[in-house]
Order: structure tokens, then C-alpha cells, then sequence
């Protein structure tokens, strides 16, 4: 040290020793007052909150508890201008349970990773293990701290072990908010819900790095936008459209869930008027099995008003995947919707259903799948893309959920595709409405398959065959052999239900089940 | 703004519903292609003008390729 700078050092103690109030008072200023008041402005100018106000909003007045707040960057040269070291950390309530919070602070050098600020974020993932809370992530980060981790120095101290281990304890959820580099893009790929705000990017490396490394410009939306996340890779399980809107999403999710994979969710009070738009069931579903219609109008009725929460609404659209509540209990809703491709079922629906049927089994959600499909998409594209493998992951899935699964066939339900919607002996709880048909093929086609004829060339023989293709597709010759449990009126499918949710209730683990898939991947 | 409407799956056209210069409303149906033994409506999204139709009753479309050309409002 030279003299001038220890002068300065004396001069600073003196300055700083005339109360201990002041001087508390002086450092906690510091680090509340963030990345500075003019980036904090500018970023109020474009109608986004700063990480404190996320917080805020996301927890319960009055309820956080700060952790790590005197935190700063070990490089001395940053000491005064890293706040928090970027990552604002604590625990809190949400809806009075106990959550734990990382809010990436963008106005802190970018929010980018050090390795303080990642024994901070350590801190909370042992603590949400051993205490069984969920862990919010409100994501927005530059990624690694640069030039802090450059150099063996900097990769060589990595402590990465535990840091992306999820064994699905308690849930981990996210909001990407703007840029996700670095930790924000792994936190939100690693969560079990992940909300997008429109306009947020998620990649594994900026725009800029990779125009300079491929030598192509890259467009931040085209390379890893909210849309694409939302519409091509699925990874958004929702989009928001303000950062407010994000935050009442996780609270919503999150509402849905337990605190942790040892209970159930909690209950719900079942709205007035839940059930009793029964009879309309029977105007939206059309009675030739050719037709179209949009499920979730189904869905709507057969849950407690209002309580539908989409995942991936955007994504594999044939197979929509909802949680909602029946008689205030939370469910995961699977349900083909022939609004899409007829209700065929691609790959990117067979990675829809494979991910949420981990998410209810991890989380003690009942299944209920509301089943009218026309099969597995074929085709050259269907092939290419894998089909046959996703088919048999999500089979396999469907086979190691330990949670209540009820299936009701609601009109067509066909081949293999039949069994991943519950049928042949996978759901505990199966019924079908009195005007189901089931069979290994349309009708139609099993015509062409079996005797090589077709409408145009032989129409007699034709119209012979296909009567004779169409006997034995009833509800009833399925619940002869004991396939349906019961045949419904299409009204009585709440009631169903309610019923198999009562019957079907793990009363010896009070509600928990095995979570056998709790360390599957986190996307697919 | 112009836009594409494009098949979301490779299907036969069974039966198109609009002809250029036709006024749509949101949800106002385009065409009807048929797949995999279902029909299945092509709709808009939104209200617009169609600026023209790009196949005929009975083609084979691939997924992705161009139905019709849209000018929304």
C-alpha cells in the first residue's frame, strides 16, 4: 500500500466511526440504492421493474427476508460498484407459504455471475432441499462475469456439483425477463415452470458472440425470443405480457403446487356455479368423429370455474396440458384437441405430455386425460423427428406415475395412441361416454389395410366392409372386456371424476406418491 | 400487415371456402383440409382481406408449404 492510499484508509475510518447507526445506515443505502439511479430510471422509462420491485410483487407484504445484502464482488476494484453482487437473495412468503427468492439485478454489471454471487444462489438451492419451499427465479442476466472467470483461475474454482442437481424436492420456477444468459438461461431451462415476458431473449450465448464467432448476424428474437421459446422449442411454459403479469403467473403456478414433494396441494374453495354448465358439453362436441371443435371449451366445463392454468398453450397445440382444480383439488388435465392437426398427436405433443405427466407425478397432481384422437401423426416429417422414441418416453412415463391417472374417452380413440391416453390398463380410473368409438384404426382406413379396397373404385363392397369394420367399436363392447369402468352420459364427466379422485385418494401416504420420475430432464 | 397462412401438417385439400379479395372476420374459416381422417378448418386469427389462394381442391399439401396470402387489419 502506499502512503496516499493508507492515509485515505485512516481518513475513511475516521469518517466512518462516528456512529455505528450512521455508518450501518450509510452501507445499507449503498446496496438498496442498486446499479445507480439513472440506470434504475431508464429502465422505469421502458416499464420494467427493477428486481426489488419484482420481489415486492412476488411476495406476500412485508414478508422478505433478505439474505446477503452487504454481499459484493471479491475483485477490490468493484467492491463499491456491485451492490448485492447482482443477485438480490431471500426468503419470504407466498400466499402465506414459505418461498425462497433469486432476483437477478441488471443494473449490477449486467447481473452476470461471480462467484460470490453464485454462493449466494448456492445458499438458497441446499436451503430449499432441506426445508421443502419453492425457489423463484426472476431471471435477467449478461451471464459469467467478465473477465472475473477467465483464465484456469476462474474455471478451475467452478464449485458446479450440486449446482444444476434437481431431484424435483420442491419446485423450482422462473420468469425470463430480458436477456437470459449464463445462470439465468440454465436456472429457467432447470425450472419446473418457466414464464417468458414478451421481449425476453434466452440463449446460450449473446446475439453478439455469435455474429462474431460464426461470422452471421444473429436477430436476438429469431435466436432465442420469447416466440420461439414459446411456439418452436416449448421451453415457455407461459408468456406474459409485462413483468407485472409474469410475477401474478409464478404466484398463480404456483398455487397449484405443494411447497414440496412430501404433501398435496392445497385445497382450493370450489367456485359457485362449478359443474353446472354440464349439459353443454353435448354442443360443443359433435357427434361425427370427422369433426372439429376446440377442447378447452370442454375443459372449462368440466373443471371449477376459472381455476384452468395452460402449460405450453403455444406449443404442440393437438395436445393441450392444463393444471386446474376439481372440487378444489388440483389436477394436471391432458386432452387431445382436434382444433389442431385433428387432434394428432406429433412429437412435440408426445414431449408436451412426457414433461407434464413428470411435473404432476413429482408434485402429487392427479392425471385426468379427456381423450377423443385420431392417432400418432405419420408421415416422412413425424419419423424424422423422432416420433417413435417420444412415443415410447412418454409411455414410459405414463407407466412410472404413481399419481391417481383417470381417463375418460370422450369420442374416437385409436391404436397405440389410445394406450398413451390411459387406455389399455394404464389409468387407475377409466370411463367412456356412450357415444365413444374405439378401435385399433379408423374404421376407414382399416377398410383400405385389411381388404384393399376403397370407396371410388368398389363402392358396394365397400360400404359392406366398413359396417362390418364399424361393429364392435361401442363404449360398450370396451366395457364389456372391462376396459371402461363405467359408460357415461358425456354431462356426468365432472361427476366421474370427483368420484375416481375420492376412490383413487393414496390414503396410506396421504396423497404423496413415489415421484419415480423426479429426476427425468427438466425439458425435452 | 401481409402475412402467410401456411398448413401446420401435410394433408389434402378437401374443400376452400374463400376466393380473393373475400373480407374475413377472426375465426372465419379459409379452407378445410383433410389428414388423418379428420377435417380440419384452417382459420383466421384475426379479420382481414385474402390476397389470393395458393392451391386448388385436391392438392397434397406438405406442412408448412404457402394456403393463402393475407392482409390482416
Amino acid at each position: 500500500m502506499t502512503t496516499e492510499a493508507v492515509k485515505k484508509d485512516v481518513a475513511g475510518l475516521a469518517e466512518a466511526t462516528c456512529t455505528r447507526e450512521q455508518e450501518h445506515e450509510k452501507k445499507r443505502a449503498a446496496a438498496l440504492a442498486m446499479g445507480g439511479v439513472r440506470k434504475l430510471e431508464a429502465r422505469r422509462a421502458k416499464g420494467e421493474l427493477n428486481a426489488r420491485e419484482r420481489i415486492a410483487l412476488l411476495l406476500d407484504p412485508g414478508t422478505f427476508r433478505e439474505s446477503g445484502l452487504f454481499v459484493t464482488s471479491a475483485v477490490p476494484a468493484d467492491r463499491d460498484k456491485t451492490p448485492a453482487d447482482g443477485k438480490i437473495t431471500g426468503t419470504g412468503e407466498v400466499d402465506g407459504r414459505r418461498a425462497s427468492v433469486v432476483a437477478y439485478d441488471f443494473t449490477v454489471k449486467g447481473s452476470s455471475s461471480s462467484p460470490i454471487s453464485n454462493k449466494k444462489m448456492s445458499h438458497f438451492k441446499e436451503l430449499v432441499v432441506k426445508t421443502g419451499q419453492p425457489l423463484v427465479y426472476l431471471c435477467e442476466s449478461t451471464g459469467v462475469r467478465m473477465p472475473d472467470a477467465m483464465g484456469g483461475t476462474g474455471m478451475g474454482s467452478a464449485n458446479g456439483k450440486t449446482r444444476f442437481l434437481r431431484q424435483r424436492e420442491s419446485p423450482w420456477v422462473s420468469a425470463a425477463f430480458g436477456y437470459c444468459f449464463g445462470s439465468a438461461a440454465w436456472h429457467t431451462m432447470a425450472s419446473d415452470f418457466a414464464v417468458f415476458r414478451k421481449g425476453a431473449v434466452l440463449a446460450v450465448s449473446s446475439p453478439n458472440l455469435v455474429s462474431r464467432a460464426t461470422g452471421q448476424q444473429v436477430d436476438a428474437q429469431e435466436l432465442g425470443g420469447w416466440k420461439m421459446h414459446s411456439e418452436v422449442t416449448g421451453f415457455a411454459d407461459a408468456v406474459a405480457d409485462s413483468d407485472e403479469e409474469a410475477i401474478e403467473l409464478i404466484r398463480r403456478f404456483l398455487s397449484y403446487l405443494p411447497s414440496h414433494n412430501g404433501q398435496t396441494p392445497p385445497l382450493a374453495p370450489v367456485p359457485s356455479g362449478s359443474g353446472d354448465r354440464a349439459e353443454e358439453i353435448k354442443n360443443i362436441v359433435p357427434a361425427e368423429r370427422t369433426k372439429t371443435y376446440d377442447v378447452r371449451k370442454v375443459i372449462d366445463i368440466v373443471v371449477d370455474t376459472g381455476s384452468v392454468f395452460p402449460i405450453k398453450a403455444r406449443y404442440g397445440k393437438s395436445l393441450v396440458t392444463s393444471l386446474a382444480r376439481i372440487g378444489g383439488q388440483s389436477v394436471g388435465i391432458v386432452a387431445n384437441n382436434p382444433m389442431f392437426k385433428g387432434g394428432a398427436l406429433d412429437g412435440a405433443a408426445c414431449d408436451k405430455a412426457t414433461s407434464f405427466l413428470v411435473l404432476c407425478d413429482s408434485y402429487n397432481i392427479p392425471v385426468v386425460m379427456l381423450v377423443d384422437q385420431p392417432g400418432f401423426l405419420i408421415g416422412l416429417e413425424a419419423e424424422r423427428s423422432k416420433v417413435a422414441g417420444k412415443i415410447i418416453n412418454w409411455m414410459n412415463a405414463l407407466s412410472l406415475v404413481t399419481v391417481p391417472k383417470i381417463a375418460v374417452t370422450m369420442r374416437k380413440n385409436y391404436g397405440q395412441a389410445l394406450i398413451n391416453m390411459g387406455g389399455g390398463g394404464t389409468a387407475d380410473a377409466t370411463a367412456g361416454w356412450w357415444s365413444s368409438e374405439v378401435s385399433f384404426m379408423d374404421p376407414t382406413s382399416a377398410v383400405s389395410v385389411v381388404h384393399g379396397i376403397d370407396k371410388e373404385t368398389d363402392p358396394e363392397m365397400y360400404e359392406l366392409r366398413l359396417a362390418e369394420m364399424n361393429k364392435g367399436t361401442t363404449a360398450y363392447d370396451v366395457a364389456q372386456v372391462f376396459g371402461f369402468e363405467q359408460v357415461i352420459d358425456p354431462a356426468e364427466t365432472r361427476e366421474f371424476i370427483l368420484g375416481a379422485l375420492k376412490d383413487h385418494y393414496r390414503a396410506r401416504t396421504n396423497g404423496v406418491g413415489e415421484h419415480l420420475l423426479r429426476t427425468w430432464p427438466t425439458s425435452f | 400487415m401481409a402475412e402467410t397462412i401456411a398448413a401446420d401438417m401435410g394433408a389434402n385439400v378437401w374443400k376452400i371456402l374463400v376466393a380473393p379479395g373475400d373480407h374475413v372476420e377472426e375465426d372465419d374459416v379459409f379452407m378445410i383440409l383433410e389428414a388423418m381422417k379428420m377435417e380440419i378448418p384452417v382459420t383466421a386469427e384475426e379479420a382481414g382481406t385474402v390476397l389470393s389462394v395458393d392451391v386448388a381442391e385436391g392438392d397434397v399439401v406438405a406442412s408448412g408449404q404457402a394456403l393463402i396470402q393475407f392482409e390482416s387489419e
